[in-house]
């Protein structure tokens, strides 16, 4: 065989060139080559093995798996996972991938590390895991589109892909980190312990590729399992099986150490921060708040002065309490599919909070609505005057639905049984801030609506600015104390999610942590005891900008405790390994 | 629904409330039937329904050395997914997931598409294959011209198929006229090479797969098969005979865990260890006599060199107690089928082939041998190691033969149909000398076949330092994104596994078939027929005429293989391969064999030595070249880190599930002792120094790692920066398990 060179410059792809070094050679090999490496034929050379095979060949490594019946009254099926088999290969993870045909890096199965004991007798034990389809699962409970279904016969928790809104609710319900979303689809995809498979006597994959045979199916009565969660056996580091009651038994003939730790315990990472939520949340709890403090304001004010106010004061109230409802849908995976989310109001805090905040916002329509006709005597008259009398009780519903809301809100993020979002910080932290928005708001709608009547501020509006400076410091004090208590677990000297939280905000969150609690203070301190506390008849514009700049800047640092409430949260899981 | 009332079904009122109650609960739409399963055929049972196969085919993995058989689903021939094998003797249905994600990584986005030639500004830019193939020829022959031909060398693999090994090797040397070339086995298999072809007088590890199952007792020397090699570990929980397992390890693997025994030892005393245990065999007459005088030369000057090695001198070095040493010669006495399994502990060591000896001493002397469940087995590393070893035309001479006796090359000279005066008289360098060669300017031209030495070579950033002085380096790789593929001059797109057909041998000597199953991106192309359009534009094409296609290369392979111990004769190409689900080594023209079936070697106590008997081979310990000392007072051990994690990663990583499985960040696993004494707390970075070099890392606090010892996984980057470039004598292997380092918060670390 020859070869040839071309002779000249060799021209590079790019269409740049080289010296002599890259000249061309023809090669009559290459372009068949080329072809046969594109040829997939010569497989079919080889005989096709179990061509005529029907039933799983599989299937003798894995019959006593799995259960001969299906489970009986009082009984549904349940993981059994040997720890004394588990090796760590992870050959589950990837069968569970392959077998069922998830999407690329989507995995509903996985396998961490528990380790401990002492120099000389150290202790290691991997544990794999995948949903427990609970006896009492609380992603069903959660779910506000009733997508999670548990099969009465088999106690299999399902969930219903195409029901799905992707509100990643249920992410969060889930003690044990089940549910994956899927961003590609928009919706959370889970383990449904191969449901068919079982059903046609086949193992499920997990089951299938276990090389020890470390992971079964088998029959548990259901009272068994609840009585075992009185006791917490359920495996080491692991959230408490009291929550939701889960199915899978780990059993190990080894004691193991006392000191046994997941590898990843000390491994705090910061979450999403859904910023659609913050927005949402924020935002809301200033109408609900600005609702509620247009109940007090005609007490404090002139009634002139009030009903000049008022319809301008609603307005504001009800554009922020209504528009961020609507920015929300787009935290969901599929936001056409919305308006299923009241669906599960029976169990689900999801549902009632937006069934709640939905009439809360209609409500608040019809009332800014009342009373911007109750205020347009000169159009209406005969209007108005109904108007001005179905006001206040309106009002007064406003303000219940509103308060309702923001509870709702506060026990959707109880329920998940997070201790940061703990009833008693979520509800402190959204009722105060209702209290600090809605009062800052108020005092900013207020000096704006007189600017636009007359230059000069009426003694009753700065004996009502003055009064209202000091409850917007009182408030915001009490509010960043209560937030600030979180450090006090710092000095723990067990490591618990509520200490994870407190370690991310005084570490990676901590530039967060300082913006908010600034402007906290700047907003809700130390700019209204400036200028809000020694007003002039003439400081009319000085109070209005004040009171903006107050206000903007207490939004702004709810926000950021917003964002902070999800990023900090430290979420009970199974143990992991190192990530 | 059949009992509906059709007419009623009709009004607009019954559609409306229909389509009403399906926006308002829609169970069985579209994304429901994403995830539905069907059942596959093929004896597969249930697959996902939009991934039922029209056919599948069985290919041995090409990732470890233990060989498992896969199941590729294909549609349209083309692997749309893959199962493990049920019918295949080696993995019984099972496979890590590192086989599961075979395919993952034949999609990755940075795959070797063209070629790519550094152009004048110092770019690698793509060019046509011609050029490509130009630039190579040119740029060799200018060096060899000028500096002679040996100044050109070769770095190949165990990861490629062993038709495509020997092409390489036959053209580098016969071709293209090489003196010197080398394969990455060279990290991970020659100690054992060496310690089988000096004891055994081939190299030739004895085992099957089977005498996992029927021990009764397990010795595993340096070796963590749960994590490295999961399929073997399911072998040995499938051992009905409840054996006892006995771990030498320094560390708390989860081997170790797993086993009935551990003695974690201190790094580097497995020498004087093992033959402590030798000592107290032949202090107490547990030795099989009959055997060692049928079968065995050298015994009593080994039992003369073992009288020194007593249980307090070897508590003293390893850190055991004599109890537990001499409990561990009891245990080996008191088993009926004891086998021996030892991995890169010993191999990658400064004294590797002696301690593997050590080890084929005990088994020799106790007559663990050659019966169902015994032997000195050697657990090996790559897909290929096994393949290289007989047939990369590196260290041996096709077919296991040797280069300096005169009758190999002529009988070789004889199947190729080649000049005999074209096969050098002495070996390659080995992989480290090759390194030296380019710092001493003997070696200025390299070209390196599907392995990462700017990551995976000992001492990294001096090996880096080598590579940037060669005068013209040729990557030939799947991925342009290694760390040697960057560092190159040209790379040449190669296709995967998966792409090309060819042959592995796995660890327990079987053979086994790889298929083209999957379109290679671009213009990638099979490493085989990379080699041979290299071979037509060096000008000698000619000589590989024959060579016309792996299987055609096969056949020539199996008649270099003739009456050597691996004579594989009798295998009639590839479709008996196929049929047989692979078939072990030795199979001479004429012998029979069962399909499935699992073979050892020297079940006659015929050994490969002229007097057909093992010899036993000892030495003094060495001490180890670099120790902890006051400076850097720890062991850093290194090894791998999961089952989900290759090498250096250019595969494993391009599985986004795999890479869910393993850590991202370098990690450090460190005592909580010595933790406590440097203030270092978990997860928390640290910064890992030799006197080589300096690596970033995350604190892993666990009692896995004995106080004194901390333990870095060899899958990332900077592992390779701090070990220490010490050899085995015999085998040239690196010893990458053992250095001195020290550790400190990165905080409190003075900035280099």
């Amino acid at each position: 065989m020859q070869t040839v060179a071309a002779g000249n410059d060799a021209t590079f792809i790019d269409g740049s060139t080289r010296g002599k070094a890259t000249d061309k050679l023809r090669l009559p090999l290459l372009s068949q080559y080329l072809r046969e490496q594109q040829d997939l034929t010569a497989v079919e050379r080889f005989s096709q093995h179990h061509e005529d095979a029907e039933a799983p060949l599989q299937q003798k490594f894995y019959r006593e798996l799995i259960p001969l019946t299906t489970p009986g009254p009082g009984q549904q099926y349940g993981f059994e996972v040997d720890l004394d088999r588990c090796s760590g290969c992870k050959a589950c993870v990837t069968a569970c991938h392959s077998l069922n045909g998830l999407d690329e890096g989507e995995t509903w199965r996985s396998v961490g590390l528990l380790h401990g004991g002492t120099t000389s007798k150290p202790m290691q034990k991997t544990v794999t895991t995948a949903c427990h389809h609970c006896v009492d699962p609380a992603c069903m409970k959660g779910c506000p589109v009733g997508a999670y279904t548990k099969d009465s016969i088999t106690g299999i928790v399902r969930h219903l892909d195409d029901q799905c809104i992707g509100c990643q609710y249920c992410i969060w319900t889930c003690p044990y980190e089940v549910p994956q979303f899927s961003p590609k689809r928009g919706i959370v995809r889970k383990c449904d312990m191969c449901s068919d498979r079982l059903a046609a006597s086949e193992a499920p994959a997990c089951v299938q590729a276990c090389p020890n045979e470390a992971i079964a199916i088998r029959i548990v009565n259901v009272a068994d399992v609840v009585e075992q969660a009185q006791v917490d056996t359920f495996l080491p580091a692991a959230p408490s099986p009291e929550l939701t009651l889960p199915t899978t038994n780990y059993k190990t003939k080894n004691a193991m150490a006392r000191n046994m730790l997941p590898a990843d315990f000390y491994q705090v990472r910061s979450t999403h921060q859904h910023m659609p939520l913050v927005v949402m949340l924020v935002l809301t709890q200033l109408s609900v708040g600005a609702f509620i403090l247009a109940l007090i304001l005609p007490s404090l004010l002139a009634p002139s002065t009030w009903a000049l106010l008022a319809p301008f004061h609603a307005l504001v109230a009800l554009v922020f309490g209504t528009l961020p409802l609507a920015a929300a849908t787009s935290h969901l995976g599929r936001p056409q599919y919305a308006f299923r989310a009241f669906l599960g109001f029976r169990t689900s805090w999801f549902s009632r909070e937006v069934i709640a905040l939905g009439a809360f916002s209609a409500a608040a329509t019809v009332y800014a609505g009342a009373l911007f006709l109750g205020s347009r005597s000169d159009l209406w008259p005969g209007v108005a005057r109904v108007a001005v009398a179905v006001s206040p009780p309106i009002g007064w519903m406003v303000a219940l639905l509103g308060a309702v809301g923001v509870g709702c809100s506060a026990m959707l993020y109880h329920a998940t049984r997070r201790r940061w979002w703990n009833i008693s910080k979520s509800g402190f932290k959204f009722y105060m801030t209702a209290a600090v928005l809605g009062v800052a708001t108020s005092i900013t709608t207020t000096f704006a609506a007189l600017f636009n009547r007359s230059n000069e501020l009426t003694p009753d509006v700065i004996q009502y600015g003055e009064t209202m400076a000091i409850v917007l410091v009182t408030v915001t004090l009490v509010k960043l104390a209560g937030e600030a208590t979180i450090f006090f677990h710092l000095s723990d000297r067990r490591e618990h999610d509520l200490k994870r939280s407190a370690r991310l905000l005084s570490g990676e969150l901590a530039r967060t942590t300082v913006f908010r609690f600034s402007l906290g203070l700047v907003g809700g301190v130390i700019l209204p005891l400036v200028s809000l506390t020694s007003l002039e008849p003439s400081s009319s514009i000085g109070a209005v900008m004040a009171s903006t700049v107050c206000l903007a800047a207490l939004v702004a640092g709810e926000l950021l405790e917003r964002m902070n409430f999800f990023a900090a949260m430290s979420s009970p899981r199974m143990p992991g390994t190192l990530r | 629904m059949a009992d509906r009332d059709p007419s009623s079904d009709d009004t607009l009122f019954a559609k409306a409330s229909s389509a009403v109650r399906k926006l308002l609960y829609d169970e069985h739409g579209v994304l429901t039937r994403d995830l539905l399963r069907s059942p596959g055929g093929f004896g597969l049972g249930q697959v996902p329904a939009r991934l039922k196969p029209d056919r599948t085919t069985t290919m041995v993995c090409g990732f470890c050395s233990t060989g498992c058989g896969l199941d590729v689903h294909l549609n349209q021939n083309q692997a749309i997914n893959l199962s493990p094998a049920t019918e295949y003797s080696v993995n019984l249905g099972m496979a890590c997931p590192k086989g599961w994600e075979a395919l993952a990584p034949l999609r990755a986005p940075d795959r070797a598409t063209q070629p790519l030639l550094r152009n004048e500004l110092g770019l690698l830019k793509p060019v046509e294959w011609e050029v490509a193939l130009h630039a190579f020829v040119d740029n060799f022959k200018r060096i060899q011209t000028k500096h002679g031909k040996e100044s050109v060398a070769f770095l190949g693999t165990g990861q490629i198929p062993f038709e495509e090994l020997a092409l390489l090797g036959s053209l580098a040397k016969f071709g293209m006229g090489m003196k010197h070339g080398d394969g990455n086995t060279r990290q991970c298999m020659a100690t054992a090479v060496v310690a089988y072809k000096q004891s055994f007088g081939f190299d030739a590890p004895p085992y099957t797969y089977a005498d996992f199952e029927s021990s009764d007792v397990l010795v595993f020397v340096g070796a963590n098969p749960c994590i490295a090699h999961p399929i073997m570990w399911e072998r040995v929980c499938r051992n009905p005979h409840k054996p006892a397992i006995v771990v030498l390890d320094p560390r708390r693997t989860e081997t170790a865990q797993a086993a009935t025994h551990h003695l974690p030892l201190l790094p580097k005393s497995d020498l004087c260890l093992l033959y402590a245990v030798a000592h107290i065999l032949i202090r107490e007459g547990w030795i099989d006599r009959t055997f060692i005088d049928a079968h065995t030369t050298g015994f009593d000057a080994f039992a003369e060199h073992v009288s020194a090695f007593t249980p307090e001198r070897a508590a003293g070095v390893s850190g055991l107690s004599t109890t537990a040493i001499e409990g561990l010669a009891r245990i080996i006495h008191e088993g009926k089928r004891v086998s021996f399994w030892w991995t890169m502990g010993i191999n990658q060591s400064h004294e590797g082939v002696r301690a593997a000896q050590a080890i084929i001493n005990l088994a020799l002397m106790t007559g663990n041998i050659g019966r169902p469940g015994t032997g000195a087995n050697s657990i090996t590393g790559q897909c290929n190691a096994m393949g290289s070893r007989l047939y990369s035309n590196t260290t041996s001479l096709l077919g296991g033969h040797s280069f300096n006796v005169p009758e190999h090359r002529q009988k070789i000279a004889n199947v190729l149909e080649i000049d005999e005066s074209l096969i050098p008289t002495e070996a390659s360098w080995a992989y480290d000398q090759i390194m030296e060669g380019i710092v001493r300017g003997k070696i200025r031209g390299l070209w390196v076949v599907a392995t990462n030495t700017s990551h995976s070579w000992i001492n990294q950033s001096d090996a880096r330092d080598v590579l940037d002085s060669l005068e013209f380096l040729v990557v030939q790789d799947m991925y342009c994104t290694t760390e040697t593929a960057i560092q190159a001059d040209l790379v040449l797109p190669a296709a995967g596994w998966g792409e090309k057909e060819g042959c592995f041998i796995n660890s327990e000597r079987r053979l086994g078939l790889t298929k083209q199953v999957a379109r290679a991106p671009g213009e990638a192309l099979s490493d085989f027929r990379i080699f041979k359009l290299i071979a037509e534009a060096w000008g000698c094409g000619d000589m590989f005429r024959r060579w016309s296609s792996p299987e055609e290369t096969f056949r020539i392979l199996q008649e270099c293989s003739r009456n050597t111990p691996c004579d594989i004769t009798g295998i009639d190409g590839y479709a008996m391969l196929d049929e047989y689900r692979g078939i072990q080594w030795p199979l001479p023209q004429g012998a029979t064999v069962e399909r499935c079936s699992e073979r050892r070697l020297f079940e006659d106590g015929r050994f490969y030595h002229p007097d057909e008997r093992a010899k036993f081979i000892f030495d003094e310990p060495t001490p180890v070249a670099e120790t902890p000392d006051s400076k850097f007072p720890l062991w850093l051990l290194t090894g791998r880190g999961s089952s989900s994690q290759w090498h250096t990663q250019t595969r494993t990583a391009k599985s986004e599930v795999l890479r869910k499985l393993y850590p991202q960040d370098p990690y450090v696993e460190v005592s909580p002792l010595d933790a406590a004494n440097l203030g270092i707390e978990a997860d928390q970075w640290v910064v890992v120094r030799s006197k080589r070099g300096r690596a970033k890392a995350r604190a892993f606090i666990t009692h896995v790692v004995r106080p004194g010892q901390v333990f870095m996984a060899m899958h990332y980057e900077v592992t390779n920066l701090l070990t220490f470039p010490d050899f085995d004598p015999h085998s040239r292997q690196p010893s990458y398990k053992a250095c001195a380092v020290r550790i400190e918060r990165l905080d409190r670390a003075p900035q280099p």
